[in-house]
C-alpha cells in the first residue's frame, strides 16, 4: 500500500468500536507428522536463468504443507523485478519461466509438467474474455470440461453471487461494461468455480483503487477459506501481505531469493478495521525495516 | 460563432457528429461547384475545359438513364460483383484458416513469413498476363486473379489478428484447464475474429479495385469493360457516371459490412 492509500484507509475509520486486539503472536504452525500427505508445494533450490543469462530467482527453497481444512494463505512480498511472479509461474507451469533451470518444483509431491485447472491463476491484467458475457466467462473452465450449458450456467451464476456481483444485473454483461474491480471478481470466480487446490494470484488488486482493494481483500479472505484452496498471493504492498497472509515470504531483488519467511496474524477482522490497528501497523513497520535492512545487506554482500 | 470556430480549430478536436456529416457534404458540394464552374457554358467553345475531356455535372446525370437502358449497367454490375465475390470468397476460405494456423503455431508463421512477404509485394498488374496464361480469358481467370491478388493479404491479416491476441488470455485459458484445441477455437479465434472481419472489410475494397484492372484488359462485360468501351466510343460522361456509381456501390457495401460487424461483435466498438 502506498502512503496515499494508507491515509485513505485511516480516513475511512469505522464508527464501530475497535474490536479486540489482534493476536500478534501467530498461530504456531503445528504440522502433525502424522499427516501422510506430501507438501502441496515444495521448492528445492530452484533457480531460473534465461537464455540471455539473466537470473530471475536463485536457490529458492520453501515448503507449504497440505493440511486439509487448514489451507494456508501465503503472501509473497518483494520489490518489483524480484522474481515474485517467477515463483508463481513456476507453480502454474507457464512458459518461459517453466521449466526451472535447476532445482525441483513439486506440487503434491509431483513435478510440475505444465499448466492445469488444479492451479488457478489470477493476473493483474484484466483477462476477461471480451467476447463472453460474465456468465460465460465464469463458466469457461466448465465448458472446457464438457459440462452441458444449462448446468454450467447455473453454477456460474452461483459463483457470480459469491464474488459479490449482482447475479441478475451482471451475469449477461460483457467485460467492457465492467469496472476493474468487477473484472477481477469475474477472474476469481472463474478460477474458484473449478475447485482448484491452489490459487495463484499475481498482484490481482494492484491496479485497483484503495477502497475497492480493501473490499476485494475481504471477499478473497472469506472465499479462499470456503473454497479450501492454498493461496499464493504476490503483492508489493506490505499491508496487503500482512493482512491477507498466514505466512509471508520476503523476496530480495533479482536474482530473487527468499530473504525471510515469517508468520503473520490471520485476517480475522475486516480489512479496513484490522489494517488500522496499532498492532497491525507495528508488524507492517517491522517488515518494512526488515526489508530495508535485508536489502541493503544483500546489496553490500554482492560481489 | 467565433468561439465555436476556435473550438473546432483545437488540435485533434472532434466536431460534433451532425456537423461532421455536414462538413463532409460541404466537401462534396465544393468539388461539384468547381466542376460546374469549369464546365459552364452554352457551347463547347465557351467552356474552360472541353466537354470531350470533362463533361458538365448535368451532362453526366442526364447520361445515367442511357447507361441502364442501352449499356446494360445492371448486368455489368452483377457480373463484376460475382467475380469479386468468387475470387475474394475463395481467398477468405483459403487465407483465413491458414492465417489462423500461422497465428496459433509460430512454426508455421516462420515457414510462411518470407513467402507471404514476397506474395504481398507482387505488383498486381503482373498477375494479369500470368493468369491469362494459366486460366485463359474466361471467368476462371478473373476469379483466380482476384484470389491470387488478395489471398496473401487475407492470410497475413488473419495471422496478425491471432498473433495480436495477448498471451495472458492463452495463459488464463491454460490455467482453467483448456486444451490446445480449445484455446484455438474458444480463445484465439474468438478474440481475433473482430479484427479479422474488419480487415476483410477493408480488403474487400482492395479486391473491388483490382477487378476493374482485370476487366479493363479483357472482358465482354463488367464495370471495367463498360469503362473501357466508354472511352473507345468517346462517351466521357459515361466514364464519370460509372466512376461515381462505383464509388457509391463501394460505399454501400462497406456500410453493409460495417452493419454486420456491429451486429456480430456487439462487445467491440467497430471503427468506421
Amino acid at each position: 500500500m502506498t502512503k496515499a492509500e494508507e491515509t485513505t484507509a485511516k480516513q475511512e475509520k469505522d464508527a464501530d468500536p475497535a474490536p479486540a486486539a489482534i493476536p500478534v503472536t501467530p498461530p504456531v504452525s503445528v504440522s502433525p507428522p502424522t499427516s501422510a500427505l506430501p507438501p502441496i508445494v515444495q521448492f528445492e533450490k530452484v533457480t531460473k536463468t534465461y537464455d540471455d543469462g539473466y537470473t530471475a530467482i536463485k536457490d529458492v527453497t520453501f515448503c507449504v504443507d497440505d493440511k486439509p481444512n487448514a489451507m494456508e494463505f501465503v503472501t509473497i512480498l518483494g520489490p518489483s523485478g524480484s522474481g515474485k511472479s517467477t515463483i508463481l509461474r513456476l507453480i502454474a507451469g507457464l512458459r518461459p519461466q517453466h521449466p526451472a533451470t535447476s532445482g525441483s518444483v513439486l506440487v503434491s509431491g509431483q513435478p510440475v509438467i505444465g499448466p492445469g485447472a488444479d492451479r488457478g491463476m489470477v493476473f493483474q491484467d484484466y483477462t476477461s474474455f471480451d467476447n463472453r458475457t460474465v456468465e460465460d466467462n465464469v463458466a469457461f473452465g466448465l465448458e472446457c470440461r464438457g459440462m452441458p450449458a444449462k448446468e454450467r450456467r447455473e453454477q456460474a451464476r452461483e459463483w457470480i453471487g459469491k464474488v459479490g456481483l449482482n447475479v441478475d444485473r451482471d451475469s449477461t454483461k460483457y467485460p467492457h461494461q465492467l469496472s476493474g474491480g468487477m473484472r477481477q471478481r469475474v477472474a476469481i470466480a472463474r478460477s474458484l468455480i473449478l475447485g482448484p487446490k491452489i490459487m495463484l494470484m499475481d498482484e490481482p488488486f494492484g491496479a485497483l483503487d484503495p477502497r475497492t482493494r480493501l473490499n476485494m481483500q475481504d471477499m478473497l479472505v472469506s472465499l479462499s477459506r470456503e473454497a479450501q484452496a492454498t493461496v499464493f498471493f504476490v503483492t508489493h504492498s506490505i499491508e496487503e501481505a500482512v493482512y491477507l497472509g498466514d505466512r509471508t515470504f520476503i523476496i530480495s531483488s533479482a536474482p530473487g531469493t527468499i530473504l525471510k519467511e515469517m508468520p503473520v496474524p490471520p485476517p480475522d477482522f475486516p480489512a479496513r478495521v484490522m489494517q488500522q490497528q496499532p498492532e497491525f501497523m507495528k508488524i507492517v513497520f517491522e517488515i518494512r525495516d526488515i526489508m530495508e535492512k535485508l536489502e541493503s545487506s544483500t546489496r553490500a554482500g554482492d560481489e | 460563432m467565433a468561439q465555436s470556430f476556435r473550438e473546432l480549430m483545437i488540435l485533434r478536436n472532434n466536431p460534433p457528429p451532425m456537423l461532421r456529416r455536414a462538413l463532409g457534404a460541404l466537401g462534396i458540394v465544393l468539388v461539384v461547384f468547381v466542376w460546374w464552374l469549369l464546365t459552364r457554358g452554352a457551347s463547347a467553345e465557351t467552356r474552360i475545359i472541353s466537354p470531350v475531356l470533362l463533361p458538365s455535372p448535368g451532362e453526366v446525370v442526364r447520361s445515367v438513364p442511357g447507361l441502364f437502358s442501352e449499356r446494360g449497367l445492371i448486368e455489368s454490375t452483377v457480373a463484376t460483383l460475382k467475380r469479386v465475390l468468387s475470387g475474394f470468397g475463395l481467398a477468405i476460405l483459403v487465407g483465413v484458416p491458414l492465417g489462423i494456423l500461422a497465428g496459433s503455431y509460430r512454426l508455421f508463421d516462420a515457414i510462411t513469413g518470407p513467402l507471404s512477404l514476397f506474395a504481398r509485394n507482387i505488383p498486381v498488374a503482373v498477375l494479369i498476363p500470368l493468369t491469362i496464361l494459366w486460366f485463359g480469358i474466361d471467368e476462371t481467370q478473373k476469379t483466380m486473379f482476384i484470389f491470387i491478388a488478395t489471398a496473401p493479404f487475407v492470410f497475413f491479416d488473419a495471422a496478425r489478428a491471432v498473433i495480436d491476441v495477448h498471451e495472458r488470455y492463452v495463459e488464463t485459458a491454460q490455467t482453467l484447464g483448456a486444451s490446445s484445441r480449445q484455446i484455438i477455437s474458444k480463445v484465439l479465434i474468438a478474440l481475433a475474429l473482430p479484427d479479422i472481419f474488419s480487415s476483410l472489410r477493408s480488403l474487400f475494397g482492395l479486391a473491388f479495385g483490382y477487378i476493374m484492372l482485370a476487366e479493363l484488359v479483357n472482358a465482354k462485360y463488367g464495370l471495367g469493360y463498360l469503362l473501357m468501351s466508354s472511352q473507345r466510343r468517346a462517351l466521357t460522361e459515361h466514364i464519370f457516371a460509372i466512376l461515381i456509381l462505383i464509388g457509391l456501390l463501394a460505399y454501400g457495401i462497406d456500410r453493409l459490412l460495417l452493419f454486420f460487424e456491429r451486429g456480430l461483435f456487439p462487445y467491440r466498438q467497430a471503427s468506421e
